[in-house]
């Protein structure tokens, strides 16, 4: 009896020495999803079309995000308002700027707060709008649309796994 | 972190000691002046209830800022091994996770009985236990603040305060304990206990979680926890009865046998009665 209750104090020790910090929240957790963007051949509609130096700023913000030669980006969406204004600039992200265009490409949505986990806080999820969700509007002064006929797949925001938005070009 | 682990195995360190030492202090009943008769005198167990505070809780009152808590503890003996044993108490506790900030707020209670497996000297008190404990706590959460988790967000996440308390909220738990229980002077007992925590039910709140429960602690995970004590008490003596011995036992334990080997033969007499 006395040799099973020393071995049981052991045992809380060793539950004890787990008692360390080590909850980081998880890659595979289910946070805040950015917006899933899939970019179509406007010609063959059917068919995906790889970005080439797309660069990307949100508006009022000094950080821009670069994609090429990829036919899916991700878009993040203000945490903190109902609205966020994307510059998508074609040939961005490259030295020369004379083969640049920008259209500017506005997102009204709704925010709903989810508890995820001790590790992961807090989420949201996004709402888009049906009447104003994406409104594509050529960049002043005007170069022309480069982008058309934006397709909303998916207005409810969840996750990054589906694809939310089409672009055609 | 670190530094409050040393400090706790430190202690646990010198109440081991003490427990040694609370063996000692206690004289042996020696047989006085002319021994005319081989007789012991009978040995006698204290029964009695014992009253005492964690030191644990109620020093981090005092030192941790984000933690005020009360724990008292009293258990009753009920025979010469078992004790009724019940903690109550009171905490109320801040976090600061990554991405929010919390307050537990709220009471607790438990229940149950400690075993004790060790085998006292005359005139010893002292105490290796193990016991069961029904846990029960009701509480609040007040979601004090936090920021929205975003990762490969290029905007700022704000805070957000929004000082939310969900209250009306209960955990139901049960508890393995194993601890000691040393006497340092006459009924003053200084102990410490570990306890693994299983958590039966909770009533968690709709858009958060019980991320500790008062009397629980942190939770996990899973359904499991871990708690610790630290306590000092004061035994109250009620009454002493005294232990029988090995002959006594003995001539308990005959009586017994010849009680029912007696009733055995009525039994059969009165079967065969009813035969004939």
């Amino acid at each position: 009896m006395m040799r099973y209750t020393a071995l049981l104090l052991l045992g809380f020790l060793f539950v004890f020495s787990g008692c360390e910090k080590d909850d980081i929240c998880s890659d595979t957790s289910p946070t805040t999803p950015r917006l899933v963007i899939e970019f179509y051949n406007v010609t063959d509609t059917d068919t995906l079309k790889n970005v080439t130096n797309l660069r990307i700023k949100a508006q009022g913000m000094s950080d821009d995000i670069t994609f090429n030669n990829v036919n899916k980006i991700q878009v993040p969406l203000n945490p903190g308002l109902d609205t966020a204004t994307y510059e998508f600039i074609q040939n961005g992200a490259d030295t020369d700027t004379t083969n640049d265009n920008t259209d500017r490409i506005t997102f009204n949505y709704s925010r709903s707060t989810f508890y995820v986990s001790r590790a992961c806080g807090y989420k949201l999820n996004f709402q888009l709008n049906t009447t104003n969700g994406v409104v594509i509007e050529d960049n002043t002064p005007a170069d022309g649309l480069w982008i058309s006929n934006p397709t909303l797949v998916q207005s409810n925001l969840t996750n990054e796994n589906e694809v939310h938005l089409k672009l055609y070009f | 972190m670190k530094m409050k682990s040393i400090l706790s195995f430190t202690f646990s360190l010198l109440f081991g000691g003490m427990m040694a030492w609370g063996q000692t202090t206690t004289p042996a009943t020696k047989d006085s002046i002319p021994v005319k008769k081989d007789t012991v005198a009978p040995k006698k167990d204290k029964y009695g209830l014992r009253v005492g505070v964690d030191l644990f809780k109620l020093s981090r009152s005092f030192y941790d800022e984000n933690y005020r808590g009360l724990e008292l503890t009293g258990d009753f003996r009920l025979t010469r091994k078992h004790y009724l044993a019940v903690e109550l108490g009171n905490e109320k506790k801040t976090v600061q996770e990554d991405h929010f900030n919390f307050t537990t707020n709220g009471s607790f209670i438990r229940v149950g009985f400690d075993y004790n497996s060790y085998e006292n000297w005359t005139g010893m008190n002292n105490q290796v236990y193990t016991g069961l404990r029904y846990g029960f706590s009701s509480f609040s959460q007040t979601l004090n603040s936090y920021s929205i988790y975003y990762p490969n967000s290029t905007f700022p996440t704000p805070l957000i305060a929004p000082n939310t308390e969900f209250s009306g909220l209960t955990a139901h738990w049960a508890e393995v304990v194993a601890g000691v229980k040393a006497e340092i002077f006459s009924n003053f007992f200084m102990g410490f206990s570990f306890r693994l925590n299983y958590l039966i039910s909770e009533k968690t709140p709709a858009t958060f979680a019980n991320l500790y429960i008062p009397g629980f602690n942190r939770t996990y995970e899973g359904r499991f926890g871990v708690g610790f004590n630290y306590t000092v008490s004061y035994l109250v003596p009620l009454f002493k009865v005294t232990v029988k011995d090995a002959a006594t036992l003995e001539k308990e334990r005959k009586a017994k046998e010849a009680a029912k080997a007696k009733k055995m033969e009525a039994k059969l007499a009165r079967e065969a009665k009813k035969k004939r």
